[in-house]
């Protein structure tokens, strides 16, 4: 069968085709439109699918949508009518945007692909995470716990797996409902502190590590527990519900101090910089003890070894490295693309498994399912700008990209087919020495533009992680897709200074032969030489830009930025030395 | 941007608080521009087009830079709220808009750069001369107006290099497309305030009722789980 699934409208929509029950593309919208987290309808992501598997629309057997937009424009309704009249501002903002577009999904995917509307079907926005974090892990039989904003009502869901030669079954036994959500709490936090939502969680969790949760039991008023071990949020705290203007109260303000202006720069030395540090610590804590708690319990009921969690929370390394060593779970699975691009998998899966009942596959164990990168044409690009370019052998490549890598060059990596999910994880990385703080520093203030306190990540031979990082059984495999944040051994912090965070720990990526034969032979070359087989790993992007995808993006990306080289399959291009001519056309017109 | 703007652009320009945060738009715009720059570069297959591009990009992104700094600058120096924004009365910046990176072929593309730099252009002569005595913004603007009156040099001059038969009819078409563009762009906010009051009109007329019996029956809900039944049972077929 060749099934579409689509993940579309509320951020960072996708588009995966799976043919015979295995996946043949999937990517992310914004890799081609080249807008960060692009909403829109995925019709790049969808050609891109159908092209690479030579389908028309009509060829296919179903598409999925990742959730049900009826269903989820009657939690939006229904959330305007219990709020009135507090919503009156919301409400119209609400119905414009629901329904100019969100809740016509089955037209628009109709007209779109000129497909009948009954091929069209829809999951449930949790079914799409669940079935996107079990059916894709190494696992026959697994706890299941889903984590996020909202889909339709459900923010958290608990429940269990199996699959195998009998069938396959996804069984969501119980869940927490909007307004009730850990993800809308973190997002609020997100907010207070003056980042993006949906974008900027990764800096709280960065800044956390700067902070001592010493508001954690004013951040336990917003969230009290339940007698039954869950959790509600009270709602005088947030508005989220209510209006578009902001997503926390005048109450919450009391308790917390006034929000941060997210033009000022968060000064450590100042205590209102500490301040803030010490609420990301808080919400990070708080939500940390209230996943472990729930993934303990969900152990202790279901008696498996196995948890695969999925959402947009199980983006948060920090949270997940607590429940691999505090629930009980042996091992845990978060799929590269927990958020809501991977439900565009999900959604697919679910339909082939349990929809059309067709027998299980295992699911390949890499997330490398995006466009392929053409050395040629970056070739092409550096002859016509007269960069100084060459094509070098596997060989000589990696020997002198060691090289380089030691001599301090920060060097854009782009091979095989892009990765799936928000993270880079070899295929489309930029690559530097882990062993200074200059390093990062660099890195923060020459290419990435970013905020200082937001910590690289290492990608280590999975052999030799436990050498460096403390891992705990099963935190080599969480490490698979960057899920984990471990602590870096303290004798090597001082020489992994370039990705050890101020706390100490480290995102980690561990790396495998088969997962990445080149990058793995790279990382190990470098090895031989230095002593230490870890590079520094982060996303081929520039600040507010999706990773770049083709070559002709490397080669923008790497010409705007402080990147030394880049390489693309087997093409180098190398930064012409300073003071070299530039192309004669600029003094021209000039 | 007309003269007759020039007096409310000194009333607009005149508070630094209000200053500084039109300043840190003014940075998300160039930033924008930037990247739509950096598309273009990526997209063309005009090896001089995309050298062009790429410069213009890498400018782009230090006006965000240098509007970004002085921005917070003014912000730290003079806290306290903004008043009141209105940015209907004198839009500023808009950047490159609603540029189609991707549907535009260079010379369409040049046209609408051209034009775009030289109303920018303009627009930054007179904040400058709005800011009155605040001689580090007016440097800011000074700064930039030089890399302006370069765009729009090498947009004209690459313009008449891709489309020397074409170019003044792209520049006529460029012309019209931002003209309809503004005429769409007001049509919409036209069109979303009359949405927006029969919508809320609808809200306190017809919701009440309704808004009383839901709140009836979230009273009525349990806390914490929620047992699911038939979840995994039911068809995919339906959008509820």
């Amino acid at each position: 069968m060749k099934i579409l699934g689509i993940s579309a409208h509320y951020h960072d929509a996708a588009a995966a085709l799976l043919v015979d029950g295995l996946p043949v593309a999937a990517v992310q919208e914004e890799r081609l439109s080249r807008r960060k987290n692009d909403s829109a309808f995925p019709l790049g992501a969808i050609e891109y699918c159908l092209d690479e598997a030579g389908l028309e629309p009509e060829q296919l057997d179903a598409i999925v949508f990742y959730e049900r937009p009826m269903l989820k424009f009657e939690r939006i309704l229904t959330t305007a009518l219990r709020t009135f009249p507090r919503s009156y501002r919301a409400f119209p903002h609400a119905m414009k945007n629901m329904l100019g577009e969100k809740a016509w999904v089955r037209g628009i995917i109709t007209s779109q692909l000129g497909v009948p509307g009954k091929k069209i079907l829809f999951t449930e926005h949790h079914q799409s995470h669940a079935a996107a974090a079990f059916l894709t892990a190494p696992t026959e039989r697994a706890a299941i716990l889903t984590a996020d904003g909202v889909g339709e009502w459900a923010t958290l869901t608990v429940g269990t797996g199996e699959r195998g030669p009998g069938g396959t079954r996804i069984s969501i036994d119980r869940e927490i409902r909007f307004p009730h959500s850990l993800g809308m709490l973190y997002s609020t936090f997100t907010a207070y502190l003056g980042f993006a939502v949906n974008e900027g969680e990764y800096k709280v969790m960065g800044l956390a590590s700067y902070g001592e949760p010493t508001m954690a039991d004013a951040v336990r008023k917003l969230i009290p527990r339940t007698a039954d071990g869950a959790f509600r949020l009270d709602m005088d705290y947030f508005e989220f519900h209510s209006t578009a203007r902001r997503s926390f109260s005048n109450r919450f303000v009391e308790l917390f101090g006034p929000p941060r202006n997210r033009y000022e720069p968060i000064d450590f030395s100042t205590e209102e910089g500490r301040r803030f540090a010490n609420c990301a610590a808080s919400v990070q804590r708080v939500v940390e003890d209230i996943l472990v708690d729930i993934a303990r319990d969900l152990q202790e009921r279901t008696r498996l070894p196995d948890l695969c969690f999925g959402g947009g929370v199980a983006l948060n390394g920090v949270a997940n490295a607590r429940i691999l060593r505090e629930s009980g779970f042996e091992r845990l699975f978060v799929p590269p693309s927990p958020g809501d691009a991977g439900c565009a998998i999900g959604a697919a899966l679910f339909a082939d498994r349990i929809h059309f009942g067709n027998p299980d596959k295992p699911f390949p164990d890499h997330p490398f399912w995006g466009p392929l990168p053409d050395g040629a044409a970056l070739a092409r690009i550096a002859e016509e700008d007269r960069m100084p370019f060459d094509l070098v052998e596997d060989g000589p490549l990696i020997d002198e990209t060691v090289a380089d890598l030691e001599g301090g060059r920060i060097v854009g990596w782009m091979e095989g087919r892009c990765e799936f999910g928000p993270r880079a994880l070899g295929h489309r990385s930029l690559l530097a020495a882990p062993h200074d703080a200059a390093m990062r520093d660099r890195l923060n203030r020459d290419i990435k533009y970013r905020e200082e306190f937001r910590p690289f990540a290492p990608i280590a031979l999975i052999e030799e992680a436990d050498r460096f990082f403390e891992l705990p059984p099963g935190g080599a495999q969480l490490a698979r897709f960057m899920s984990g944040v471990f602590p870096v051994r303290s004798e090597w912090r001082e020489r992994l200074a370039a990705i050890t965070h101020v706390d100490g720990t480290a995102r980690l990526q561990t790396i495998d032969r088969a997962f990445s034969p080149r990058l793995y032979d790279l990382i190990e070359a470098y090895g031989r030489r230095t002593g230490i087989p870890v590079l520094l790993n982060t996303s081929f992007n520039l600040a507010g830009e999706p990773i770049a995808c083709s070559a002709a993006e490397g080669y923008s990306t790497f010409r705007r930025s402080g990147m030394d080289m880049l390489v693309v399959g087997n093409t180098r291009v190398r930064k012409r030395p300073k003071g070299a001519a530039a192309p004669l056309e600029m003094e021209e017109v000039a | 941007m007309s003269a007759w703007l020039n007096p409310i652009q000194r009333w607009v320009w005149r508070d630094p608080v209000r200053r500084g945060h039109r300043l840190l738009r003014f940075a998300e715009v160039e930033a924008d521009g930037g990247r739509d720059l950096a598309r273009a570069a990526e997209l063309t297959q005009d090896a001089r087009l995309r050298r062009l591009y790429l410069r213009h990009a890498q400018d782009e992104q230090r006006h965000a830079d240098i509007f970004r700094r002085r921005g917070g600058e003014l912000l730290r120096a003079h806290k306290g709220e903004a008043g009141w924004q209105p940015d209907w009365l004198a839009p500023g910046e808009r950047g490159l808009d609603d540029v189609k990176v991707e549907r535009d072929r260079d010379g369409a593309l040049l046209a609408f750069l051209h034009l775009s730099e030289a109303a920018a252009a303009r627009g930054f002569g007179i904040y400058r001369n709005a800011v009155g005595d605040d001689s580090h913004t007016r440097d800011v603007f000074a700064r930039i107006l030089k890399d302006e009156a370069f765009h729009m040099k090498y947009t004209r001059h690459e313009l008449a290099r891709v489309a020397p038969k074409k170019q003044g009819w792209l520049l006529w078409k460029a012309r019209l497309g931002r003209l309809w563009k503004g005429y769409l762009r007001f049509a919409v906010a036209l069109g979303g305030l009359m949405g927006g009051i029969l919508l809320t009109l609808q809200y306190f007329i017809l919701l009440p009722v309704f808004a009383l019996a839901a709140k009836r029956a979230e009273r009525r809900e349990p806390q914490g789980w929620i047992a699911v039944k038939g979840m995994g049972n039911r068809g995919l077929e339906g959008q509820y």
